[in-house]
């Protein structure tokens, strides 16, 4: 039910995932065939043993009371002088059969309670919601005791008992799973067309949750042969002279230092076939489920790119952050994809860089990967990657952990999700002094304190003894800066800091981003898929697209400077408060290429109104420019300003002559991927 | 042409100490044929007042009238409100293909043959920009902005009299923004239709709408024409938001720039008298002497304000503290060329 | 959508309450379930088909005799009566007499229950000993999906013997150590090396299941943004690991665990029955073998109320751990 939900804060969605059911790929998965064999197997078994050898199994062979295991009797007689083998064999049918009984009777049950609640009255639905969670709390087993009571000893009895035991969980199931279906928008927007509760349930709620419920009636049946079998041995269910596996189990236990074979082969009866049932479940309930089946990838890794040479004049200053050729490598099914590729640029003490792009066009995961966060399975490589001097390639974590703990500090997207909901704030703000800085808890406290005042959250004493769900979203992200000020940072780097965030409190928090950054002059690298905040906080513009920088260019020089078609797209598809409402806003067609399916040449090609064959074929490299502005396009729009149409109407001709003239007067830059060349 | 009116309408949630009122008396008519976007924050009652007009939020006073009839006694029965919703990820049956989803919609009374239902749903498709072979598909198949055209289109299978729009780009990449912002456009303007357009985003909502209303704490605080409400915001709480989107960073005084720097108000336990007066920067929090602002609640002599703007100091305040009108471009160009 | 904003900065005047709120819903419900389960005991005995004394006594009892019993166990009386007694009884601890042996049922309870409650508690100290340490190390090891070859082996073996019931186990446990190799007693409480089978057999399955969980958790909760910004701080893994993930996977494992645990006092009654363990568990098959309803209903009140009680212990240990949920309650 929240108002708004940025792209970004919600989890990405593949774009092709079939919601189909696809239990074929359940006996695709080693776990899922064998099972699914074991299964067909135990009912093959229960079908037809009793046909096969019923009479095997009670000829009463007063000659070989409890014997042992023999050629005649594989595992040996019972008192009687039965063949154990065969009784095992024969009393298949009748434990899965018990068990299955059981599980459909607890099944329906449970699915007529669960659903219930959605059809009826809200205070009978209640009614019964509350009754179940009473139930649901006691065990299955001692339900079935209670049951087993009031139904009498035997298998009927058992049945009833086992059946009502499930019950209680099922229903809670169906419940809770119901509820989060009933909470969906497309629920919603059926109510409002006016559905029916009958049809809403049999039509949009059921098909939904019908997956999981199968796949937990299948575990539920295995439990049932599990407890069935337990009732059986204590000699409340099956009684003589029927026999299932709990009572073979039960009359062989007594006997188990005379003849193991007689408690043991119903045991491994058991444990088999409850088996079959619970793994053939999990195995569906992991293909079907959130997970797909995992390929390992046999592809090689990308090699990292060859460095190019990059001019190595430099400011007087050193940079904050010097990146060339970044490169992040992604396993995934179809082998490695490279999100983010050969990025390069530098970031001086002071300055303020955006990163704008859309989703998937690698923003964050570069903010990552330059603060050494990624993890594996994923892979960066880079020519150079220097913080403040230090190569950042090269030591291990811990060695750059002193370093990076005190000078480089993160902020990201949702300061609700981003701090730890069970610790106060102000001990996450002071944990990072008491590391790098050695400070005392107290201390440690008071300067956590002390930032939390600074970055103006009211009443700090109070707040830093707080819970981060006690805080406003402003005031999280606001503690989020101040947590990354307790050392004395050379650079933060946000992470869409204000994408979760009110607009009126987002202007909050970039404001203080820009006193901090001019109080202290730290350096601040911006990611934001928010264009015009960038272009109102930074100095510079990085422009990413598909993974890789295809501009980079003062924000002064956005609207009138900007030459990578992409980029003029991009600020003519924001609709800001200048916009001609009686045009149509100007649109990119199609949509951005998945890391794992780029295009052979330019990646923005096929959305590009300039494009010719030669961006199809070519990846254009970045060419820089005089001014410092640079442009990875084959054919960059020249001069004009902006235009408010699509994009490329008014500028279809090539503006082909210009960088041609800039290249030749920077010699090899066709070379450069753009180091600092300023 | 039919116009939609919500009349004090108040939704409240929960019992006792921790009822909330997330909408509180909203008045508001969205004139037939026309466009009124619908600003606020989060928690500040806008998707609850859409929600409450097509049945979702239970009304605990006031009236939600099509036409002048109380959209109540049209349960069961067509609709004569249908929403689009935010996400269009869960707005849609994963299990039902397209052409299912925008069949349901149908009004009941008009049966038709099969073949005549699946050229409407091809009709309606194409209506929204999508080829009809899509009616097939399943969701999961489609793009975000394909799954939101499909939203639009089954909307519009519902021949609704008004459709609210429920912040239906926030999930949506720029690009796709625009396109469905255009499509919104065209097929209110095709269609003449009554729409109400939520959205926190201020630039979009003045390109869809005709008319603009501000919500704040689960009340209307200003409404009135696109035009006339951003060049010369009345509540001091529009002209935050306008504050915001122009994104000047050096606030009007500092005194006021910490007083909008605090909490956001809790819903549970609103403001006395006028429920923006913590936040406000020409508020008793820098004013001293604006007393009534903590005392009076100013939504109750609204309607004898300009534009019904509640804030006791509508008039006095409109011209004096008025913004720096500097957006991004004016900001661009002066940096741009010095 | 209203919510967020109201958890996010809550007036101090119900903050201070909060607990109590807690408190008083915590108690409201567990007196509710309580009656639930008394009643539901109290009318166990009136559901059983036919003559629960006729049915104790025998065919062959005189009617003269059965009679007396009923009229002795007040079975006469109108049911509201009936009622009022056995809640009457209930709160002066007479749970009524064994209709085979005369004994009060109290008493009976009282012999057996430690046995029981020794068993269930070592049991559940042993899986969680086991438990988070493996969940841990193996959600450390494999994060990422590194070392598959002992994420499998985890998986599979963990999955084969949270799948064996207990009694299963206890059956092939007793084989192996008590009459092949002959270690350990197999039967009764001789002694501590008793306790050793009966408890393995009973922890077992627990201690698998908790084990995943808490790798499941554990790698959901490493990939939440807490753990990220923890990494951002750079904080070195020992810390990353037990102060910000784990408190954070143990509140969802305790969830489960609580379920976990009341599923353990259940499993002791076929265990005991296994290794003939002198608890509550083979009495109460005996005496439902018997139809010595008595004391059948005594032993049913015992373990729903422990049920019960583990619970509300579960809940307020994740109150403590977390203060969201208190909220959550609320």
């Amino acid at each position: 039910m929240s108002p708004r939900r940025s792209p970004r804060s919600s989890p990405r969605k593949p774009h092709a995932a079939t919601p189909r059911p696809r239990w074929s790929a359940v006996a695709r998965t080693p776990l899922g065939a064998c099972a699914g064999l074991l299964l067909l197997a135990v009912i093959a078994l229960a079908v037809l043993a009793p046909v096969l050898w019923s009479g095997r199994a009670s000829v009463v062979d007063t000659g070989a009371l409890q014997q042992g295991p023999s050629g005649a009797h594989l595992l040996g007689t019972d008192n009687l002088g039965r063949d154990i083998l065969y009784r095992v064999l024969v009393a298949t049918r009748l434990s899965v059969s018990l068990a299955v009984a059981a599980t459909l009777l607890g099944v329906s049950l449970g699915l007529v309670l669960g659903a219930a609640p959605a059809v009826l009255p809200r205070r009978a639905g209640r009614l019964v919601t509350s009754a179940v969670n009473v139930t649901v709390a006691f065990p299955g087993l001692l339900l079935a005791l209670f049951f087993a009571v009031i139904f009498g000893v035997g298998a009927k009895g058992a049945v009833l008992a086992i059946g009502l035991a499930t019950a209680p969980a099922f229903a809670r199931l169906t419940h809770t799973l119901s509820a989060s279906v009933a909470g969906r928008d497309h629920v919603a927007a059926a109510r409002t067309l006016g559905v029916g509760r009958l049809r809403l349930l049999t039509r949009h709620i059921l098909p939904n949750i019908a997956e999981p419920l199968a796949v937990n009636a299948t575990i539920g049946a295995g439990a049932s042969l599990l407890a069935f079998a337990g009732l059986s041995f204590l000699g409340l269910g099956v009684q003589a002279p029927d026999y299932d596996w709990g009572r073979l189990l039960g009359e062989g236990l007594d006997r188990i230092d005379l003849t193991p074979a007689a408690a043991l082969a119903p045991c491994a009866a058991v444990v088999v076939t409850g088996l079959a049932f619970n793994l053939f479940g999990e195995a569906a309930a992991a293909a079907l489920g959130i997970r797909t089946l995992r390929h390992r990838t046999t592809s090689p890794r990308p090699a990292p790119q060859a460095p190019s040479k990059g001019s190595d004049r430099k400011r007087e200053s050193r940079p904050v952050l010097l990146v060339e050729d970044l490169q992040v490598a992604l396993p995934g099914p179809s082998g490695w994809s490279t999100p983010v590729r050969r990025v390069s640029f530098t970031l001086w003490p002071g300055e303020a860089v955006g990163v704008v792009g859309e989703s998937g066009a690698g923003k964050s995961l570069t903010a990552m990967a330059v603060s050494r966060l990624v993890e594996l399975p994923a892979h960066v490589t880079a020519h150079r990657l220097e913080f403040d001097g230090t190569s950042l390639l090269g030591p291990g974590p811990r060695e750059l952990r002193a370093l990076l703990g005190t000078s480089m500090a993160m902020v990201f997207q949702d300061p609700m999700s981003s701090f730890n909901p069970v610790m106060s704030v102000g001990r996450q703000l002071a944990e990072v002094a008491e590391h790098h800085r050695r400070l005392s808890r107290r201390s440690a406290f008071e300067q956590a304190v002390d930032q939390l005042r600074a970055v103006r959250v009211p009443a700090p004493e109070r707040r830093a003894r707080q819970y981060p769900h006690e805080f406003s979203g402003g005031m999280r992200q606001r503690a989020m800066i101040g947590m990354g000020l307790m050392g004395d940072p050379k650079v933060i780097i946000a992470d869409e800091p204000t994408t979760a965030l009110d607009v009126t409190v987002q202007r909050q928090v970039l404001r203080l981003l820009d006193t901090v950054r001019t109080e202290r002059a730290t350096a601040v690298l911006l990611i934001s898929h928010d264009i015009t905040a960038v272009a109102r906080t930074c100095d510079r513009v990085l422009v990413m697209y598909a993974g890789r920088i295809v501009e980079d260019l003062p924000a002064a020089g956005l609207l009138t400077e900007a030459r990578h078609p992409y980029t003029r797209a991009l600020l003519s598809a924001v609709p800001d408060l200048d916009t001609d409402r009686n045009r149509p806003l100007a649109v990119i067609p199609g949509r951005p290429p998945q890391p794992h399916r780029l295009p052979p040449g330019c990646a923005f090609a096929p959305r590009c109104p300039r494009s010719d064959d030669l961006c199809r074929r070519k990846d254009p490299r970045p060419v820089t420019y005089a001014t410092g502005q640079r442009v990875a396009c084959w054919h960059p729009v020249e001069g004009e300003p902006a235009p408010k149409a699509p994009p490329g109407q008014g500028a279809a001709e090539h503006g082909g002559p210009g960088p041609r003239l800039e290249r030749a007067a920077n010699g090899d830059v066709e070379e450069s991927t753009g180091g600092p060349t300023v | 042409m039919s116009e939609l009116v919500f009349d004090g309408v108040s939704v409240r949630y929960g019992t006792r100490r921790h009822a909330l009122t997330a909408v509180d008396g909203a008045r508001l008519t969205v004139p037939g044929g026309q466009v009124v976007g619908l600003v606020g924050e989060s928690g500040s009652g806008k998707s609850t007042l859409a929600r409450a007009a097509v049945g979702l939020a239970p009304l605990s006073a006031g009236r939600v009238l099509v036409n002048g009839t109380d959209t109540r006694r049209s349960r069961g029965r067509r609709r004569p409100v249908q929403m689009i919703f935010q996400d269009p990820y869960s707005s849609l049956n994963p299990r039902m293909t397209v052409a299912a989803s925008v069949a349901e919609a149908f009004p009941r009374e008009r049966g038709g043959s099969r073949a005549a239902r699946h050229a409407e749903v091809a009709r309606l498709l194409g209506q929204v920009g999508l080829d009809a072979d899509l009616a097939a598909l399943l969701p999961g198949q489609l793009s975000g902005g394909q799954r939101q055209r499909v939203a639009v289109a089954r909307a519009l299978a519902a021949r609704p009299q008004v459709v609210i729009a429920d912040e239906i780009t926030s999930a949506l990449d720029v690009s796709v923004q625009g396109a469905v912002l255009n499509l919104v456009r065209d097929v209110q303007r095709e269609l003449r239709l009554t729409m109400l357009f939520i959205s926190h985003d201020l630039a979009v909502v003045r390109y869809v709408s005709d008319h603009i209303a501000v919500m704040y704490l689960g009340r209307i605080v200003e409404v009135g024409p696109t035009e006339e409400v951003l060049a010369d915001p009345r509540h001091p709480y529009t002209r935050e938001l306008l504050a915001a989107v122009h994104g000047h960073t050096a606030g009007p005084r500092k005194d006021a720039e910490t007083v909008t720097d605090t909490e956001p108000a809790d819903p549970h336990h609103p403001p006395s008298g006028c429920r923006f007066h913590p936040r406000c920067p020409e508020g008793p929090a820098v004013r001293a002497e604006r007393e009534v602002c903590r005392t009076d609640d100013p939504v109750s002599d609204a309607a004898s304000r300009p534009r019904r703007t509640a804030c006791h100091f509508a008039t006095a305040t409109a011209t004096a503290t008025a913004l720096p009108e500097r957006g991004l471009r004016d900001r661009v160009r002066e940096n741009g060329n010095p | 959508m209203t919510t967020a904003t109201a958890a996010a900065a809550p007036p101090r005047t119900w903050r201070g309450n909060r607990w109590a709120l807690f408190g008083i819903r915590r108690a409201a419900r567990l007196a509710a379930s309580l009656w639930t389960l008394v009643t539901a005991a109290f009318l166990m005995i009136h559901l059983v088909p036919g003559d629960p004394v006729r049915a104790a006594l025998g065919l062959t009892a005189s009617p003269e005799l059965v009679a007396a019993r009923r009229a002795q166990l007040g079975l006469d009386d109108p049911l509201w009566r009936q009622y009022l007694h056995f809640l009457g009884g209930l709160f002066t601890g007479d749970l009524g007499t064994s209709t085979i042996t005369g004994q009060p049922v109290a008493d009976t309870i009282g012999d057996r229950l430690p046995a029981t409650l020794q068993l269930a508690a070592l049991a559940f100290l042993l899986a969680m000993a086991l438990a988070v340490p493996v969940g841990t190390a193996m959600a450390a090891l494999t994060r990422g999906g590194g070392r598959r070859a002992a994420e499998l082996g985890f998986t599979t073996v963990s999955a084969l013997l949270a799948a064996v019931p207990e009694f299963l186990l206890a059956v092939v446990l007793a084989y192996v150590f008590g009459v092949r190799l002959g270690w350990l007693p197999v039967a009764g409480d001789q002694g501590p090396g008793s306790y050793v089978l009966p408890v393995l057999a009973l922890a077992t399955g627990p201690a698998c299941v908790l084990a995943r969980i808490v790798r499941v958790e554990m790698l959901s909760v490493l990939g939440h943004d807490y753990v990220r910004t923890a990494r951002a701080k750079r904080l070195p893994p020992h810390l990353v690991y037990t102060r910000h993930a784990l408190p954070n996977a143990l509140t969802a494992t305790l969830t489960l665990g609580g379920l976990l645990l009341s599923a353990l006092v259940a499993g002791t009654v076929l265990v005991e029955n296994v290794f003939a363990w002198p608890g509550l568990g083979s009495t109460i098959v005996q005496s439902i073998l018997q139809k010595d309803y008595p004391l059948v209903q005594g032993i049913v009140l015992v373990y729903g109320a422990s049920v019960l009680v583990v619970n509300l212990l579960v809940d307020v240990v994740l109150a403590l751990l977390d203060p969201r949920s208190v909220i959550r309650e609320v």
